[in-house]
């Protein structure tokens, strides 16, 4: 038997890129926290120069809300009786319930879009009809339908997320590299197991890429949805304080959604990497 | 087609659209053979190692394995050009997925051995892009090789290796696949002699039987280097190197 010993395998020591990356993540880091002060100095500017806060709340004024809003003054908790962290929680607790509905129907859509090309023919249209209509125009359908506590907001929610989700996820199923799908068939594999080991762990990138969007989405609808009956709710807060021009906590109220919607992003970029580790190797 | 016969093609030719890629061909390869398929690009080699393995059916003519018509994943296992490994598996994951569709056992000491029939250890758990080209394609074949199915079809598998790599793996091509019926695609004349106990050239498209040779050489007691000094195999290497030149030199 001749069987040479294998050549080594391609394995880098991550030692010297890490030292090579990290002045790299340093300078990045100063660059954006420069980039913040200097936003931060064209606020204050922008805030003095036209001298009136309801258009353009100065930077202190913002921050003097957000310590309101967070505790209890003068017998006033938070903001309409609920801390800020509270509101910003049932917001929260809103969008994970919708983009959770939004993002399951939207996979389950998206497979049966890819592999079956009629109910494509079918559903395509429909899926490109809802993802183009602003949340506000169906919510006045669900509050007919569904009067106006929680169940409006959540289908609002959840119709929000799900377009994204559909649209990427039977993009990547339909492109199936046809190279792995043989390879799989040449190894005894049957239409599902296909679909299953092959179709859908390829699909797994775009289908992240898809998630992503959808809570985007999901986020950017908030405020639509808690537009009626909104409070306690981040989006109803920020409704409330714009009918009596409270435009710092108006402000305030986007910097919550802003900066948690980031915060959800990092999240789901590290579970993407974490969990999608051939990304681009394929 | 007699009971010994593993590949039986009659009358076989393949269009795509107006175009004839293949045929007509008529091939028998009794079992055990090792039948290599020279020619040069384009000349529908590959479209031939389709239609046996059941990827592809011809437009007339029949084909038919181990006495049937040929189905992707029954009785062949086929390696292609690219590994065309699963990325989201690991090294192991992959072969564990070929024993796992024939309903076998996938242990991880039946995933080891089948990695160590050529030549990996220690890989199993790796991920496919943190092994060398070379590697990813012994894995290839390693899962060609893990259901016992008689036939094993190989289409230009070392293309895109470098030549040590190519010639350690020809060398273990031989072991492995010493008691399969094999088809192996190529277009190096000097890889069809060395591996094949018969070989095959094929016109530029549509390609047909130009040069039908056994390869009557010593497969046992002997080293490569031995068999590729022989007069006989220079002699054979010069008559099959004339056939691909003078076929496609006809069609230039």
């Amino acid at each position: 038997m001749t069987i040479l010993s294998a050549p080594p395998a391609l394995s880098a020591d991550p030692s010297p890129r890490r030292s090579a990356a990290a002045p790299k993540k340093r300078r990045r880091i100063a660059l954006r926290l420069l980039a913040l002060v200097v936003l931060y100095g064209l606020w204050e500017l922008a805030a003095r120069t036209t001298r009136n806060p309801t258009f353009i709340p100065s930077p202190g004024a913002v921050w003097h809300q957000l310590i309101q809003t967070s505790t209890t003054h003068d017998g006033v908790r938070g903001y309409s009786g609920s801390l800020l962290i509270e509101h910003l929680g049932i917001s929260l607790r809103r969008i994970l319930i919708g983009s959770v509905i939004g993002v399951a129907g939207g996979l389950v859509l998206g497979v049966l879009m890819g592999v079956i090309s009629w109910l494509r023919v079918v559903t395509e249209p429909v899926v490109t009809f809802v993802r183009a209509l602003p949340p506000l125009a169906y919510f006045s359908l669900f509050i007919i339908w569904f009067g106006i506590d929680e169940t409006p907001k959540l289908w609002l929610l959840s119709i929000a997320a799900l377009p994204p989700v559909a649209v990427a996820t039977a993009a990547a199923v339909q492109g199936a590299p046809t190279g792995l799908v043989e390879a799989a068939r040449a190894l005894g594999a049957g239409r599902w197991e296909v679909v299953r080991d092959v179709t859908l762990p390829n699909a797994l990138p775009e289908i992240f890429t898809g998630v992503r969007l959808a809570v985007g989405m999901a986020y950017s609808s908030v405020v639509a949805a808690e537009t009626i009956n909104g409070v306690p709710g981040i989006g109803g807060m920020v409704r409330d304080a714009q009918r009596y021009s409270q435009t710092d906590v108006v402000v305030l109220g986007l910097f919550a959604i802003g900066l948690s919607g980031l915060l959800i992003d990092a999240l789901l970029r590290t579970a993407e990497n974490r969990l999608i580790p051939w990304r681009g190797r394929a | 087609m007699s009971s010994a016969d593993a590949i039986k093609l009659a009358d076989v030719e393949h269009r795509y659209g107006d175009v004839t890629a293949v045929g007509p061909v008529d091939l028998t390869v009794p079992s055990g053979e090792f039948l290599v398929l020279v020619g040069a690009s384009g000349c529908g080699k590959s479209t031939l190692l389709r239609l046996i393995a059941g990827f592809e059916e011809p437009t007339f003519g029949t084909v038919h394995t181990s006495g049937s018509p040929p189905v992707p994943g029954r009785g062949a296992g086929l390696v292609f050009q690219q590994p065309r490994l699963f990325p989201w598996r690991s090294v192991g994951g992959n072969i564990a997925l070929a024993l796992k569709y024939a309903g076998q056992s996938a242990s991880t000491a039946d995933v080891e051995l089948l990695l160590e029939r050529v030549g990996l250890h220690d890989v199993a758990r790796r991920r496919t892009w943190q092994i060398s080209g070379g590697q990813q394609q012994r894995v290839a074949i390693a899962r060609a090789l893990a259901v016992d199915n008689p036939l094993l079809l190989l289409d230009e598998p070392f293309a895109a290796l470098d030549a040590l790599t190519r010639e350690r793996l020809q060398e273990d091509l031989r072991t492995v696949s010493a008691t399969r019926t094999c088809v192996f695609v190529t277009h190096s004349v000097d890889e069809a002699v060395f591996l094949g106990s018969r070989v095959v050239v094929l016109t530029p498209r549509p390609g047909r039987v130009a040069l039908d040779l056994p390869i009557d050489l010593p497969r046992t007691g002997i080293t490569p280097d031995e068999l590729r000094g022989l007069p006989e195999f220079a002699a054979l290497r010069a008559e099959v190197g004339a056939a691909v030149r003078s076929r496609t030199e006809v069609t230039a």
